[in-house]
């Protein structure tokens, strides 16, 4: 039996940031990376029963977890697999706040509940849409290598980690990330702070 | 204008124009590719042209709504939830500290008053994790109150001409 499988569970999962959290977590080499695809649940149901932990690596969205993952996780309730491998979590929200991830975090601990799955660690990630690019990124690095130390020694643990900056100096910096993000595609600022909803912006 | 937004077929009598009726059930609406196309290319439109981009301008543009989703594992069930990630064009990409924590910045989106009603199986502790999404939708989706109501799937239509009556009133 293998030890850890990873389950991405982002909407744009091969270009995601949830997929650079897997790399760094990925360094070690018993695990095995899957990006969570509308056609290939039942694929992933059946490779489950090969590992002993999964960590499900997924962004918050809408304040809980993304319809990718939450479909997934409904085809697995009627897929399980024999014997089932225990629960790890792997969050990123693009807020300062890591807790804003936990209401995401609770949902997939109901999921084990309801389907007798062992919970197992969490990292929740905090200003996670820009940290991996900023001079943060050793600390996100430290924690997931904690984080997969957790899983492999099975000492099941929480941790989490985000930007160390006051509140009013991290809205500075995501307002110049995102404007960064904007000029590559040829959108201003301005533009981007249209305050108008389903309407072309003359270029 | 006020909006029902459902992700079963209700039976309801609607009178007035100010008030909208959208069963999701019948629309088509793909899933959020988390492009952000709508924070950075084609800034409050999404890039993707289904019929979701009918219902966001909607719940932008409304003071009261009334959301009727099945619950599961704590939160909307698919339906409703597709609806609401594929809403975020009505978001700037850009963030503003609200009630001591940073979100998004809002568009033209009015604050609402929202009433969520939750069907389905509700073992196991969902009410609770449910109640506790919705306080965070509060902050992300502009309630300036809101009301969680668990009802029966046979009650539903009941429930919702009851919080209808309320807006009448």
């Amino acid at each position: 039996m293998g030890r850890v499988i990873i389950l991405n569970g982002s909407p744009r999962a091969p270009r995601s940031n949830s997929k650079r959290y897997a790399e760094i977590f990925s360094e070690n080499p018993k695990t095995e990376y899957h990006n969570i695809a509308r056609t290939n649940h039942l694929t992933l149901c059946d490779r489950l029963a090969d590992f002993s932990d999964l960590l499900i690596v997924f962004p918050l969205y809408a304040d809980g977890i993304p319809v990718t993952l939450l479909n997934f996780l409904k085809t697995l309730e009627q897929n399980p697999p024999p014997e089932k491998p225990v629960v790890s979590v792997l969050i990123n929200c693009g807020f300062l706040e890591y807790r804003q991830n936990d209401v995401a975090v609770d949902m997939i601990k109901l999921f084990c509940k309801q389907n007798g799955y062992r919970f197992g660690s969490v990292l929740k990630i905090g200003s996670g849409e820009a940290i991996l690019d900023s001079p943060f990124k050793f600390l996100v690095a430290r924690k997931i290598r904690k984080l997969r130390a957790s899983i492999l020694s099975a000492n099941y643990r929480e941790l989490h980690v985000t930007m160390p900056l006051p509140t009013r100096t991290f809205v500075r910096a995501s307002t110049s990330y995102w404007t960064e993000y904007g000029k590559k595609n040829g959108v201003t600022k301005e533009q981007m702070s249209t305050m108008d909803i389903e309407k072309e912006i003359e270029k | 204008m006020k909006l029902i937004l459902s992700d079963r077929p209700l039976d309801i009598k609607i009178t007035g124009d100010h008030i909208r009726y959208i069963d999701l059930s019948l629309l088509k609406i793909a899933n959020c590719i988390g492009c952000f196309g709508c924070w950075t290319k084609t800034p409050g439109r999404c890039v993707i042209r289904d019929d979701a981009v009918k219902v966001y301008p909607l719940i932008a543009a409304s003071d009261a709504v009334i959301y009727v989703s099945r619950i599961k594992y704590g939160g909307y069930d698919t339906v409703m939830k597709t609806m609401l990630e594929r809403a975020i064009p009505v978001q700037q990409a850009f963030i503003q500290i609200l009630n001591g924590e940073t979100h998004h910045v809002q568009r033209n989106v009015l604050p609402k008053k929202a009433t969520i009603i939750a069907y389905g199986d509700m073992s196991g502790g969902q009410r609770k994790l449910f109640e506790r999404l919705v306080s965070r939708n509060a902050h992300n989706m502009n309630f300036e109150s809101y009301r969680v109501i668990f009802a029966d799937e046979g009650q539903l239509d009941r429930k919702v001409a009851e919080e209808v009556a309320k807006w009448e009133e």
